[in-house]
């Protein structure tokens, strides 16, 4: 009996212990790159016991067997995974969207999300290596709301950026923002490894950038590169792809056979002429004897796939006192151009952190990019446009040229040569790019935690080595170079960065505070030297000097060089009373020896109200945050060239008997410039709903340029000069919303979803009616109310079908034939100016500004695979078609198939396009709708596929954590534009280069 | 030691913060690498001619298009436009297009560089005032203003009524009133009035400052062709018996020649736009584009010289009236044929059996093969590949425009007289005689005004648009209607350009 007794108390005492059994539980946190997540809380479900994990993100826990285990950490999303029979639960968190506290730098300091008053988007590390591309600003396309990124194709060409519209007159380099690199000014960033970069802040709002004074007009771009971290062990990690870039949306062109009805058809005995000319030398197609036996596809001939990859390694680490991150990158990039035509970076990076005392933080930082880049003719995507399809690559009976026998148009009897290569394959445009960026700080703290001095020196160093060949060929006396030139150009860059910036920040009570002032020293100056050499002996590169040349043309010979100094004092101000009431205020004076005026002040106000922590929003469900944000800034910029603000005198040459002399001409136009002014109103909205699972941001703007500088065309001269005369509005709407969930332990996902809207106005031009820009033909015209160059001219109604609907037409022009357009007459009957075609019924034909931009993104996590999507798109965009409107200087030449197919030729079979011959006219060759088509697109801009291998054992082997990914950049794009592309910065389609697909392959290992 | 560390670092902050105030009058630097036209020291008196060379070199760095557009029109000359620059072709059939570039480059090429020659008249009396020579100031203000009416004179013949800058200072235009053609010409007038004392008195290839620069004589000759405009025929005879009476000019021997290397600075020319290769076989090279008259396809007589566009066509008419005079030298010097053209000639019965020396072979050995876009090519803008510098092969490389030359001036004189003006010098007869015997025509007396126009357009077809603007002003229309042509009175100018109504109101309404 007490056998059965102690029997039972002991399965009593076993059967409570199984109940109360405390196992321990251990493990590792991180994020998903990996990183061990410091401070995140573990809870036992339901109970007090709990712990939070250390610098590296490791924890152990007693808890019993049957709870759950709650993993909760600001800006990431929850999880809870039961413990059962596990001993080691490690984990990877999900970050929710951008977390309130998280902390982010602005200019000259770092802020709490949650404190922000402005509109600040910030990208992360992970989003930027998602796009195969040298480029790091070429991954924000279409995620950040008011950011237009017009991608450019070319090898090592940066991407053009623009930050909520455009406020200052286009085409003289001045619409970039400014970027700023750990502290140092830049114009852009194509030096800089992707994957060096740890957050891209894109500071849109005036009262962001503000602190930036006179150069923040354009917005602010603050870059972050990747530090180590103190106390963390050291990781070393290999990242990198190849892949191929293959020519998207190939605009396709008139074939022989649609190009010789055109030439038929054009009236033109002469083009009719070369047809025959062109049968006879190539002979007659079987198909269709009227049709010469030759069919160039010249894109097809002129395009190439090209490869490009991408390897970087990094070790970053740290101890106690001192952290660092080491890393190399190689990345080269094939241009599909089929020419030497290519670009290759080769990066160095070294960022170290030392804590000196307690009391003195020292670091230095510098990135080494060297860069070879062969950049593209660009002159070949014209000709291979207009080169005529029935001509061949090479023509072997063309037995006087040299080097190769390339086809000659003008044996046809052409004006122009045509073949574009002898352009591909005569001319080699090599360029060296040396950058350094050395950038050293020290930082005392003078009361700790709340005094602290930090004075920072950055030098951004920047040498070109400019090469470009020119070599000889003959292929006909009309086509070719009977020279060989080489010009070599060399310059450098030196940019100095003094920063000294005292900051004080203290908590009193339910008031905190930070307060920041500082004063910056700028010196940048800049020197080029170029020569010419003609008659060198071009077969061996290594003769490619200018002591080589036989001739040294004085004239070829240039030297510049620019030298300016500025000196800025600054200020901010940052209160929170009781996370409920925000204020935030800077000031900026600047100094620049640019103009003649010297000082400028900019300041900014904001404020915050965060409603949701009011006692009245209490009770809403589902709300977690809500703040209202208002603010006011004014920026400058001080890109306006400082050059017309003097009359010059310029030196010029010419003969006399035979005998160069030189003279002068002054130049009297001038004007004196100062800096564009811009001032910007921003009123948003931040909110977190649902668990934090979705955030909303909305915002809307007012952004005036005032004193905007506008070239100002001088009558009846070639030249313009530059004044301060335009008052320019970009106003706009953005939205960005982002939804997070965690469906289980395997599968999570996020959508997110960014729109913007853009009005660009003129809204003053100090008593001008307009301002004329662009070119005589294609005139753009700048018109209070419109937007900023806008394109004017005729709007087309149609294509006079028969001679009666021209008789009845009063506005038709005499000698108007069935197959040329009518214009629409603006004026009724009985007003000045009906029944006739004049300039007073010119419009607005459309902008070059997209209305409305729009991003979309998912992401999918599930067990070990991870998958992404980005799509984005813009509208209400026109491009000008330049590339049909060159007929107006040279008929005859070829034609994209659309307008061919769909010409006028005969009653009812166009309303849109003009016939053959009326192509020709004077009258069908007007400024208008015809040449101005529409440029909306829509693209999926990236999707990536990748497998996460974790934890995994070949034999009595770990294999490192590796992530295998597959990426497809760009691989479709919708438009309707009849041309390749329908990103064209600048709305003027010339000659742009295609922006190719990207398919890659890549491999991330860390050890 | 916790305070002592406390002050260094306060006077860290202190010392780092001073050392960027001291930068402060770095803000007063000025610009780099520029010559700022206030630092310019005018006390220097050797560099007053700067300016003036600076106006010389941008008159002679003419727009390739300024000739085409001035000269199309007349019945000498045809646009050989198909298939290419439709509107420059319209043009030459009288059907304007305000919107074409070529009218709105044209227009502001002229007018630039009449600014300039402001903008050197401007800076020369800078000099003076800083006690430069002031008898070589005058000269080189004369010499900038002679430039100026050649280039107004181009302008208003071309479109009629235009605006008369009078400053450097471009946007005094927008205030400033049209001139009619005639006030236009008034002024041009007046100002070689103004410019002739200053001048030196000699052939401009006599100077030795600027050779081949402005002299008096081009200034009376300027003259002379603003009073023709006027009609004012004694104010011409009076200017061209000036220039006849100085002995200074004699007519080059060899027409062939003096559109050619030979005729650079000729005696027979009082102004030219210079160009040069320097003598070089590459590098620099001051040139205007050749290439626009020349043929499209020839076979040179030095291979790999290249050919031309073929946008300059002599007209039929021309040739005709030619072989109808027995022409021979003139006309072989003017026209350069192509075995088409010469077949197309042929097919008038009347021309069926042409001169022996009519070839597609020029006398310098080069063959222009047909082309498509004209039947011949203009000869007098024309460089023969053996007379390029060995090493250059773009058309007519090395070869001077010539803007004013002698053969005008006797013609003008001999116009003026038949029109009932008196002169010195030369009788009307002595000077058509002059330059029919250089053409190997025989002399004719008692010559008639007809018998100068007739001379004229044998003469200088090709040249300026001599011809054209003589039919407008003697309102002989119907010459103009010629080759399926209709001219008619209010063709007589261009539109102006739609850009610069766009800029300058005052020009709307007057199209």
């Amino acid at each position: 009996m007490r056998k059965l007794i102690l029997l039972f108390f002991l399965s009593l005492l076993v059967t409570t212990l199984t109940a109360q059994e405390k196992v321990g539980i251990s493990g590792k946190v991180i994020d998903n790159t990996g990183l061990g997540l410091p401070g995140v809380s573990i809870l036992e479900k339901g109970t007090v016991n709990g712990t939070v994990t250390d610098v590296n993100g490791n924890y152990s826990l007693q808890v019993s067997r049957q709870s759950t285990l709650v993993f909760s950490f600001i800006g990431f999303l929850t999880q809870e995974i039961p413990v059962g029979s596990k001993t080691t639960i490690d984990i990877e968190m999900a970050e929710s969207i951008v977390g309130l506290d998280e902390v982010i730098v602005v200019g000259y300091g770092k802020m709490v999300v949650k404190d922000l008053t402005s509109s600040i988007s910030t990208i992360k590390a992970e989003e930027l290596v998602k796009s195969p591309s040298g480029q790091a600003m070429q991954a924000l396309q279409g995620k950040v709301a008011g950011l237009q990124v017009v991608s450019s194709g070319a090898p090592g060409d940066a991407p053009t950026i623009r930050v909520r519209g455009i406020g200052s007159y286009p085409g003289r380099d001045n619409e970039a923002p400014l970027y700023v690199v750990d502290g140092m000014f830049y114009d852009n960033i194509d030096f800089l490894n992707t994957a060096d970069i740890s957050s891209i802040s894109v500071l849109k709002d005036a009262s962001a950038a503000a602190i930036y004074g006179v150069r923040a007009a354009n917005g602010v771009v603050l870059i972050e590169t990747k530090s180590g971290g103190y106390e963390q062990k050291a990781e070393i990690s290999y990242d990198g792809y190849f892949g191929t870039q293959v020519a998207q949306n190939v605009l396709k062109m008139a074939n022989a056979e649609q190009f010789t009805t055109m030439a038929n058809e054009s009236g033109s005995a002469a083009d009719a002429g070369f047809i025959l000319n062109s049968m006879q030398k190539y002979g007659r197609s079987r198909i269709n004897p009227n049709v010469p036996d030759v069919n160039t596809d010249w894109y097809n001939e002129i395009l190439r796939p090209a490869a490009i990859h991408n390897h970087s390694v990094n070790i970053t680490g740290g101890s106690k006192q001192a952290s660092y991150a080491i890393g190399t990158n190689y990345f080269a990039q094939e241009g599909i151009l089929d020419m030497k035509n290519e670009y290759q970076r080769f990066n160095l990076r070294s960022k170290i952190d030392y804590k000196a005392t307690d009391w003195l933080t020292v670091g230095g930082n510098v990135i080494f990019s060297n860069a070879l880049k062969y950049n593209d003719e660009a002159g070949a995507w014209n000709q291979a446009y207009f080169a005529v399809p029935i001509m061949p690559v090479y023509d072997e009976s063309n037995t006087k040229a040299w080097p190769e026998p390339w086809a000659n148009a003008q044996d046809l009897g052409y004006r122009g040569g045509q073949n574009p290569f002898p352009t591909l394959k005569y001319n080699e445009n090599q360029l060296k790019i040396k950058k350094l960026l050395a950038n050293f700080y020290a930082q005392f703290e003078i009361l700790p935690d709340k005094l602290s001095f930090k004075t920072t020196y950055s030098h951004a160093f920047t040498s070109l080595d400019e090469r470009n060949v020119n070599l000889p060929y003959y292929i006909g006396d009309g086509f070719q170079r009977p020279d060989a030139t080489l010009t070599k150009r060399m310059s450098n860059t030196s940019n100095q960065i003094w920063d000294n910036v005292l900051t004080y920040n203290d908590r009193l009570d339910n008031h905190s505070f930070t307060v920041m002032a500082g004063q910056s020293y700028r010196d940048e100056a800049y020197h080029g030297l170029s020569a010419q050499g003609i008659d060198f002996p071009y077969d061996q590169e290594q003769a490619w000097y200018i002591d080589q040349a036989g001739t040294v043309p004085p004239t070829g010979v240039l030297n510049d060089g620019l030298r300016q100094y500025g000196i800025s004092y600054f200020g901010r101000l940052s209160y929170n009373y009781n996370d409920r009431y925000l204020l935030y205020a800077t000031m900026r004076a600047d100094g620049s020896s640019k103009y003649q005026q010297k000082w400028g002040y900019f300041p900014t106000i904001g404020v915050g109200w965060v409603i949701s922590e009011e006692r009245f929003m209490e009770n809403i469900k589902g709300l977690d945050y809500l703040k209202l944000r208002a603010n006011w800034g004014q920026l400058g910029n001080d890109k306006i060239q400082a050059s017309d603000g003097a009359s010059t005198t310029t030196v010029v040459n010419t003969v006399f008997d035979g005998v160069m002399v030189a003279g002068t001409t002054t130049t009297s136009t001038y004007s004196s410039l100062k800096w564009e002014l811009t001032e910007e109103t921003n009123i948003g909205l931040t909110s977190r709903l649902f668990d934090n699972r979705l955030s909303a941001d909305i915002d809307y703007y007012i952004r005036d340029t005032k004193n905007a500088a506008i070239y100002v065309r001088i009558p009846s001269t070639t030249s313009s000069v530059l004044k301060n005369v335009g008052v320019i509005r970009n106003s706009g709407f953005e939205l960005t919303l982002n939804w997070a969930n965690e469906i289980s332990e395997d599968f999570s996902y996020n959508v997110g979803l960014n729109l913007s809207t853009l009005k660009n106005e003129v809204r003053d031009l100090y008593g001008q009616p307009y301002i004329d820009g662009g070119m005589a033909e294609f005139r753009q015209r700048s018109m209070v109310g419109e937007p900023l160059l806008a394109f004017f001219g005729y709007k087309v109604l149609g294509v006079y079908q028969n001679q009666s609907e021209i008789n009845s037409d009063p506005s038709a022009p005499a000698g108007a034939v069935p197959g040329d357009l009518k214009y629409q007459d603006q004026q009724e009957q009985g007003e000045p100016g009906y029944g006739v075609i004049n300039d007073d019924d010119r419009v607005v034909l459309g902008s070059y500004f997209p209305t409305f931009m729009y991003g979309f993104n998912i992401g999918i996590s599930w067990k070990d695979f991870d998958f992404s999507a980005n799509m984005s798109g813009q509208n209400g965009n026109s491009i000008l078609n330049r590339k049909r409107g060159e007929i107006i200087w040279t008929a005859g030449e070829n034609m994209d198939a659309d307008l061919a197919v769909n010409r006028w030729h005969g009653e009812g079979t166009s309303n849109k396009y003009p016939s053959s011959a009326g192509l020709r006219k004077g009258w069908n060759q007007k400024m208008s709708d015809y040449f101005v088509e529409d440029g909306s697109f829509f693209r999926i801009q990236n999707l990536q596929l990748a497998y996460n291998i974790r934890d995994k054992k070949i034999s009595a082997f770990n294999i490192p954590e590796s992530r295998i990914i597959l990426t497809a950049e760009r691989p479709l794009t919708l438009f309707k534009y009849n041309g390749f592309n329908p990103e064209v910065a600048n709305g003027i389609d010339t000659q742009t280069y295609p922006v190719p697909a990207v398919y890659t392959v890549g491999l991330s290992i860390k050890f | 030691m916790k305070r002592i560390n406390y002050i260094v670092k306060i006077t860290f902050a202190v010392v780092a913060l001073l050392a960027v105030t001291a930068c402060h009058d770095l803000l007063d630097e000025p610009a780099e690498n520029r010559a700022f036209t206030e630092e310019t020291d005018y006390s220097n008196s050797g560099n007053m001619i700067l300016p003036l060379i600076g106006a010389y070199a941008e008159f002679y760095s003419r727009g390739w298009e300024d000739f085409p557009l001035i000269a199309v029109r007349g019945d000498d000359v045809n646009a050989g436009g198909q298939g290419d620059q439709q509107d420059y072709a319209e043009t030459d059939k009288f059907n304007y297009n305000k919107d074409y570039w070529m009218y709105n480059s044209v227009w502001q090429n002229l007018y630039l560089d009449i600014f300039f020659c402001h903008s050197a008249i401007e800076q020369v009396e800078l000099y003076r005032a800083a006690g430069g020579n002031s008898a070589k100031a005058d000269q080189y203000i004369a010499e900038a203003k002679t430039l100026r009416a050649f280039m107004l004179l181009n302008l208003s013949r071309a479109w009629g009524s235009i605006l008369i800058p009078s400053g450097s200072d471009p946007s005094v235009l927008l205030v400033t009133q049209l001139s009619t053609k005639d006030e236009v010409m008034k002024h041009i007038s007046d100002q070689m009035d103004e410019a002739i004392p200053f001048l030196p008195d000699m052939n401009p290839n006599q100077r030795t400052d600027i050779k081949g620069g402005v002299t008096k004589h081009t200034a009376l000759a300027i003259k002379a062709m603003a009073n023709l405009e006027l009609k004012n025929y004694a104010a011409v005879a009076q200017a061209t018996s000036q220039i006849i009476s100085s002995g200074k000019f004699t007519l080059e021997p060899n027409f062939y020649e003096l559109f050619k290397i030979k005729g650079k600075l000729n005696s027979e020319n009082l102004l030219e736009l210079q160009y040069s290769d320097l003598g070089q076989g590459s590098g620099t090279n001051f040139s205007y584009l050749y290439a626009f008259f020349g043929s499209e396809n020839w076979t040179p007589k030095v291979t790999g010289a290249g050919s031309g566009w073929g946008f300059f066509e002599p007209s039929m008419k021309y040739i005709k009236f030619m072989l109808d005079r027995g022409e021979t030298v003139r006309l072989e010097t003017s026209v350069l044929f192509t075995n088409r053209g010469i077949t197309e000639i042929k097919k008038d019965a009347k021309y069926a059996s042409l001169p022996a020396w009519v070839s597609n072979t020029t006398r310098s050995g080069d063959r222009i093969n047909d082309y498509a876009r004209a039947m011949f090519a203009s000869g007098k803008h024309y460089l023969p590949s053996d007379q390029l510098t060995p090493g250059r092969t773009d058309y007519g490389t090395n070869k001077n425009l010539t803007c004013i030359r002698y053969a005008e001036v006797l013609l003008m004189h001999a116009e003026a007289l038949t029109q009932g003006a008196s002169g010195t010098g030369m009788t009307a007869d002595q000077a058509v005689n002059a330059v029919r015997n250089r053409a190997g025509l025989q002399a004719l007396t008692g010559v008639t005004n007809a018998q100068v126009m007739d001379e004229k357009f044998a003469e200088l077809a090709m040249e300026w648009g001599i011809r054209y603007y003589d039919m407008i002003r003697l309102g002989k229309y119907n010459e103009l209607s010629y080759d399926g042509r209709t001219f008619s009175e209010n063709k007589s100018f261009l539109p102006y350009p739609q850009t610069q109504i766009d800029l300058l109101p005052v020009l709307k309404g007057n199209n």
